[in-house]
């Protein structure tokens, strides 16, 4: 009689090496961080010439000054540094090449390996977030709110940025099912720049729509930290806020869990 | 004897083309429905941008609707004809450039002729968004209007190929050139939005003499909308000009184009 291995105990090591490496392969294309860079900065100039043009010849809304939105568009295209990387596409990749297969064998828990490795690539991006400001320092100017603001903006954006995680996880588990999830992929993308408000921010956008686009997870991606970071978004209203990106988290959280039990175990069946 | 061979040759391309769209359908639908957003949320950005700000430099949501429109049909013409242009330099990197050099016929009608799912769906889209921002931009439509908006599409087409085949005669010396590429197309998609006169003088001219994507579209439309300024303070007719500078601007693409295969040596395969 074979007796069963002992289940082994949990470590967090081997998948904080699964993050350090992902961050050294990022690493090695330079080209793509130049593009990166390159890329930001010319979307700072051109957003801050529209802005300008459009302030120049209009009346401001009241709520949003020219310096504000300026600001609004910078954040937002350095929080599109990190946002807008699908961290977890060796997912979708390696269920398209079968070697998911072998992941399930070894001694990992297998979503968490996909947790981390994404992590490790948008930490590198992430520090690309500071030459990047660098630059744009150069053609803008952006305001910087007193430190409650920007504490709260930080815990609005991490939560954001986990709502994100969630959507792209859950798409990525559609190729358990189907292969050819790429442009459904880039349809989600550029709804969510729109409505997201990465783009054009969601108070410009007609009253009854705004008031529905507000309350979608997208919103809760970009708009909720950006509006918490030029403050139309108040001290007072900040749990309501924070509590609706919380709802999100929680309810995409859980369909990312349940499409994962799903499709894990279509993997099996099919063996491999 | 050649040009039956490629007209033969160009043929078949399209009935592949045709039968590979036809064989992948949910494919090509969803693909399809990409390009509608793509395009759809550029829209619906303008609008609503516009909706709070009725003027941008003294355009309205109209009269840009009508500049989308109108770069829309050179740049989805380019996309239907020559798209494979544009992978050159990935074909360069992975050696299968090199297979064509050793065949019959001309390198580059090669590569434009290299079947894939090549569909011209995003053409009649943007036929159809064309039509649709003239009408509601209220361009006066006359004989001239006719006779150069075909034209002012295929010289749109034109630099857009040139631009393609001056990146990809590039890639014959550095081989990573996906950097440049994706510099020189956002400038183009996101540049040619709006009317360049919102830009500097620097930009303003890069976008008229090195990148002359303002020949695309916002020329012609100042031309066609009797616009008084023109971002560079030229004689308005500067508009009908475009067909004339795709036509240069592909001619010299295509000499540095053949400068470059020339030379060229491989990428050591």
């Amino acid at each position: 009689m074979t007796q069963a291995p002992p289940r082994p105990r949990f470590r967090l090591e081997p998948y904080v090496e699964f993050a350090k490496v992902a961050m050294a392969r990022e690493a090695t294309y330079r080209f793509d961080v130049f593009t990166s860079i390159a890329s930001l900065v010319i979307r700072v100039y051109l957003l801050r010439m529209v802005w300008v043009a459009l302030y120049a010849r209009n009346a401001a809304p009241e709520n949003l000054p020219l310096h504000a939105i300026i600001t609004y568009s910078t954040v937002a295209l350095l929080m599109g540094l990190v946002m807008d990387i699908d961290q977890t596409r060796a997912l979708k990749d390696k269920l398209h090449d079968g070697s998911i297969a072998t992941d399930f064998m070894k001694p990992i828990v297998v979503p968490l390996y996909f947790f981390a490795d994404g992590t490790g690539e948008v930490l590198f991006h992430a520090l690309l977030i500071v030459p990047s400001l660098l630059c744009a320092l150069f053609l803008v100017h952006i305001d910087v709110p007193p430190p409650e603001v920007l504490a709260a903006f930080a815990l609005s954006f991490l939560l954001g940025y986990f709502v994100g995680f969630c959507i792209n996880f859950i798409l990525n588990c559609t190729a358990f099912w189907t292969l050819e999830i790429h442009a459904v992929q880039l349809i989600v993308t550029w709804v969510t720049d729109l409505i997201g408000g990465e783009i054009v921010p969601l108070l410009l956008f007609p009253a009854g729509l705004q008031q529905v686009l507000m309350l979608l997870p997208f919103a809760a991606m970009f708009s909720t930290p950006l509006l918490i970071y030029v403050r139309v978004i108040p001290p007072a209203h900040y749990l309501q806020a924070l509590a609706l990106q919380a709802f999100w988290l929680v309810v995409l959280g859980g369909a990312a869990a349940l499409m994962w039990r799903a499709g894990a175990r279509r993997v099996v069946v099919q063996g491999g | 004897m050649k040009a039956r061979a490629m007209w033969g040759a160009y043929r078949e391309y399209w009935r592949i083309n045709v039968l590979t769209t036809l064989e992948y359908r949910e494919n090509f639908l969803l693909w399809l429905a990409f390009t509608v957003v793509y395009h759809g949320s550029a829209l619906v950005a303008l609008a609503v941008i516009l909706h709070s700000f009725p003027s941008m430099n003294g355009w309205s949501f109209r009269e840009m609707a009508f500049l989308y429109g109108l770069w829309m049909i050179g740049h989805a013409l380019h996309n239907t004809l020559f798209s494979n242009v544009g992978e050159i330099p990935e074909h360069i990197r992975d050696g299968e450039f090199d297979r064509l050099l050793v065949r019959p016929l001309d390198p580059l009608f090669q590569v434009i002729a290299t079947p894939g799912q090549v569909f011209p769906d995003e053409l009649v889209l943007a036929l159809c968004t064309f039509a649709a921002a003239t009408w509601y931009s209220g361009v006066h439509v006359d004989a001239v209007f006719v006779a150069f908006v075909p034209l002012v599409a295929l010289g749109g087409a034109l630099i857009d190929l040139g631009l393609d085949l001056m990146i990809a005669t590039v890639a014959f010396w550095f081989v990573r050139v996906d950097a440049l590429r994706w510099i020189v197309l956002q400038l183009e998609q996101e540049f040619t939005r709006y009317p360049i006169g919102i830009y500097s003088r620097g930009v303003r001219l890069l976008l008229t003499v090195v990148f002359p994507f303002a020949f695309m579209n916002y020329f012609p439309a100042t031309y066609f909308l009797h616009k008084a300024e023109n971002g560079l303070g030229l004689a308005p007719a500067i508009g009908l000009l475009t067909p004339l500078i795709g036509l240069a601007f592909v001619t010299i693409a295509y000499l540095f184009w053949r400068l470059g295969l020339n030379r060229y040596q491989g990428v050591g395969h």
